[in-house]
């Protein structure tokens, strides 16, 4: 028998005190396409830099063709076969088609001779493999994504790879493109190449999968193969599974509702929000109401629209359709300044380049957004400012050397922090949280949630944005799931996560709740 | 301040000082070698005269500091200045308004100038280097246009003469604006929320937006101020030489721009001092008299004070990232967090 492709036994990796792997086992076999599920966060982008040589595995055996590689980097994984093509092509987008397969093949000495019909003859070959009805002539610009995505499955053909990473291939894709796609990915098995098949959309795995593997938490939860009835064109089916168990293995079983205090009967609406929309940041005809004293989640995959949800709710982008109340009374929030004046907070997902100034100081951070009120006439006063940091330094637990202190030299958790001090300090009616544990340790994060949990016992009304869906379901009074730029379910009671996640992958069932 | 760890304050205080104490330093030893080899250098006189030349390119200096701090950049000024000279000498001669009214003037069509750096680059968001390297051009170009390249405004009345050659009490007179300029803005920047802005905009702009601040009016204000304070910089100028032509403060931008880099600010925004910008200017100022009062066989004089500001700017430039290469990280970061922190 020949050996597997490629083999990863107990792939360990963490990044500070984030354990992103945490012992995965992984097989590839030739002429089989192996599609990789999982959550956001689940490990899957880890994975495929530790098979592509960029992060080095902390633990565990990484072995190509049954030769272990000991330490593997992008440059032997590449010399190995091992291609990826991401979501987002990286070709040089005023360049030709040809001109960006001879930039990927041909030799990398800066003094040589380009061969330009051997060049054409190549990447007219290739192009022909995966089907792409275009000319090698064309500017990549020219092109659409699945489009460019085809180029980048030529180069990694042309380069002789027989390990395919595909990542979320179809996300932009059309259904005849797709089509297509799928065309291509059945051409490559047939010849002995293994794919690694990477969708969010089950009904793909089912349509184009030999078999799968989940990941949950960093680690390989289960393995299952599938069969294919009749030819290779056919939809296969599960070896005793489906696309329910599927969405167990991805959530979990431990994924306990923590019941959370409900809000109190007749607590006023703070904000209504009526078919808001943005054309530009892809979000439309979004509709809920957050009351006084409530939290509420919003979930989905990454690239659903939350983000940009918020980001129209604080004004960076403001809406162009629907309504906004507030208190019951209607606003237009057309810049953050406006937001943070109407009683918004965002604490925004990149700490690091929008929560905080890691250059200024703790104080300087936490007085940031309340200029106009603890300097009213425009001239610091150093003193204010350290007592209104000092009180969220003591409140919120935030540990630094003082007030004074750069913000980079706090831990991440603490940075977090100083992050919420600012919005607390605004004394906000609504704030929105958007992933606010990410990248913080297990102390931080609890500590953070009880902070959550006691701002809405004072009335703060929150809308909580997460992958997580532990944490969604830990804090949420309700629960709202977004799809394709639009909230596409809102439970009200205590949804399962199952029935979360089906929302969030768009497999709505007759039980579940439309919005 | 007084709950720090005192271990920390030191360190603190320590980075902060470390380049403006440098900066001092350098010009103890200007005035030492100079004053030991240079010919009249030591003299009341001689400084008075150093004051003077340097009033105009301090002042730039000074209103360049808060652009450098947003991470911008403001070619322009120079040529505003001469634009601003040639308009203030054609209101007095042609239109014959008085000297204080078109004054006035001069520092209106700065803020013209500056205003239009302004709404290119915070309007139509292009990038500060272009927009003023365009207007560097445009301004000298109409200042040009407006003399027909040979015109020169003289025969200036002895009030107006007295601000660029009079004296108060044995100072120039225009050193007194350079002060309330040098006081100003140091108020502005260090002590009120306008330069706790500019300052944080400098460091992540995207940071500061999302933080609520009006990031783009705060930029706008940097180039109008810069380019009012050209226009007030125009009239020393014209009252010092006595006359208003078409090439006033040639050079005088990137004059401006060493001053504020020597003086410890960041070219990345965030990190910079009036302090330093000040120490800058008077070192290079020292610098630039103290050549020329070089015997001869000593040097071949002023002609060697290009080579020795390059080879300070770069030093200044080099030894901070040296010496954190050196640091116990032993890693170099970018400029921006590796420099002493001046707030």
């Amino acid at each position: 028998m020949t050996p597997p492709l490629l083999q990863l036994i107990g792939i360990k990796k963490a990044f500070g005190a984030v354990t992103a792997l945490n012992g995965v086992n992984f097989e590839l076999r030739p002429g089989e396409v192996h599609a990789l599920l999982g959550g956001n966060g689940a490990g899957k982008s880890t994975l495929i830099k530790v098979i592509t040589g960029a992060h080095p595995p902390d633990a565990g055996t990484v072995a190509v063709g049954g030769y272990p590689i000991s330490r593997l980097t992008p440059a032997i994984a590449r010399s190995l076969g091992i291609a990826c093509i991401y979501q987002q092509p990286a070709l040089f987008p005023d360049l030709t088609v040809t001109e960006n397969i001879g930039l990927r093949l041909e030799s990398t000495s800066p003094f040589r001779r380009v061969r330009h019909r051997e060049r054409r003859r190549l990447a007219g070959s290739l192009l022909r493999q995966v089907g792409a009805g275009f000319s090698g002539e064309t500017g990549v610009h020219d092109l659409s994504m699945p489009q460019q995505q085809l180029v980048e499955i030529a180069c990694a053909i042309g380069a002789g790879a027989k390990i395919l990473i595909m990542d979320e291939p179809t996300a932009s894709l059309t259904q005849p493109e797709q089509e297509l796609l799928f065309g291509v990915v059945d051409n490559l098995r047939r010849n002995g190449s293994g794919i690694i098949y990477i969708s969010h959309r089950l009904e793909e795995i089912f349509r184009i999968a030999d078999r799968v593997t989940v990941l949950r938490d960093g680690e390989s939860v289960v393995t299952r193969d599938l069969t294919r009835t009749g030819s290779a064109e056919g939809t296969a089916i599960g070896q005793g599974f489906d696309e329910a168990d599927l969405i167990h293995w991805m959530v979990g079983r431990n994924l306990e509702r923590t019941p959370v205090a409900i809000p109190p009967a007749g607590a006023p609406d703070r904000l209504i929000v009526h078919g808001l929309g943005c054309e530009d940041s892809g979000v439309h005809n979004i509709t809920f109401t957050i009351r006084a004293g409530e939290i509420v989640g919003l979930t989905g995959l990454v690239g659903a629209g939350r983000t940009e949800l918020a980001r129209i709710l604080f004004g960076l982008t403001p809406a162009d359709t629907g309504e906004i109340r507030l208190d019951g009374i209607p606003v237009t929030i057309s810049s953050p300044e406006e937001a943070i004046a109407l009683g918004i907070g965002y604490l925004p997902e990149d700490r690091r380049r929008h929560g905080i100034i890691l250059d200024l100081s703790v104080a300087q951070n936490v007085s940031m957004s309340v200029h106009s009120r603890i300097f009213p006439r425009g001239w610091l006063r150093p003193n204010a400012e350290q007592t209104l940091a000092e009180h969220y330094i003591h409140r919120l637990g935030i540990k630094t050397a003082g007030s004074g202190a750069d913000a980079n030299t706090l831990s991440g958790g603490n940075q977090q922090k100083v992050a919420m001090a600012r919005w607390l300090a605004t004394n906000p009616r609504v704030l929105i949280l958007d992933e606010p544990t990410q990248g913080v340790d297990v102390g931080a994060k609890s500590e953070i949630h009880q902070h959550i949990r006691r701002l809405v016992d004072e009335g703060l009304a929150v809308l909580l944005i997460s992958s997580e869906l532990a944490e969604i379901l830990a804090l949420s009074h309700r629960i709202g799931v977004m799809r394709s730029g639009t909230l596409t379910a809102l439970f009200d009671g205590q949804p399962s996560a199952a029935q979360l996640m089906r929302a969030a992958l768009g497999n709505l069932e007759p039980g579940d709740p439309p919005c | 301040m007084q709950s720090f760890p005192a271990p920390l304050i030191r360190i603190v205080s320590g980075l902060r000082f470390r380049h403006e104490a440098g900066l001092m330093l350098l010009l103890a030893i200007e005035l030492i070698v100079f004053g030991f080899f240079g010919r009249r250098f030591l003299t009341a006189d001689n400084g008075v005269n150093i004051i003077r030349h340097s009033v105009e390119i301090g002042m730039l200096a000074l209103v360049m500091l808060p652009v450098i701090l947003t991470g911008g950049i403001d070619l322009s000024v120079g040529s505003l200045l001469g634009l601003c000279a040639v308009l203030f000498g054609k209101l007095w001669r042609d239109v014959g308004v008085d000297w204080p009214m078109a004054a006035v003037g001069s520092v209106v069509v700065g803020l013209i100038g500056g205003a239009m750096n302004a709404f290119l680059i915070t309007r139509l968001r292009l990038p500060p280097l272009i927009v003023t390297l365009s207007t560097y051009s445009l301004f000298r170009g109409l200042a040009e246009a407006i003399t027909q390249g040979t015109d020169a405004f003289t025969g200036f009345p002895e009030s107006f003469l007295f601000v660029g050659t009079g004296a108060w009490g044995g100072l120039p007179a225009q050193a007194g604006l350079l002060l309330a300029c040098a006081v100003g803005i140091a108020m502005l920047i260090h002590q009120t929320t306008w330069g706790r802005s500019i300052r944080a905009i400098g460091f992540s702009a995207e940071g500061a937006e999302y933080a609520g601040l009006p990031v783009r009016r705060r930029v706008a204000s940097a180039y109008c101020l810069a380019g009012a304070i050209a226009g007030l910089a125009a009239l020393t100028y014209t009252a010092r030489f006595g006359t208003a032509k078409a090439d006033a403060g040639t050079g005088y931008e990137l004059a401006a721009i060493t001053a504020v880099v020597l003086g410890g600010a960041s070219i990345f925004g965030g990190r910079g001092s009036v302090a330093g910008t000040v120490l800058g200017v008077a070192v290079l100022g020292v610098l630039g008299n103290g050549l020329t009062r070089l015997p001869a066989t000593l040097s071949t004089a002023s002609e060697i004070t290009g080579i020795v500001t390059g080879l300070l700017l770069l030093a200044s430039l080099a030894l901070p990232r040296l010496a954190a290469m050196a640091g116990p990280s032993g890693t170099a970061g970018t400029e921006k967090h590796k420099r002493p922190k001046s707030t």
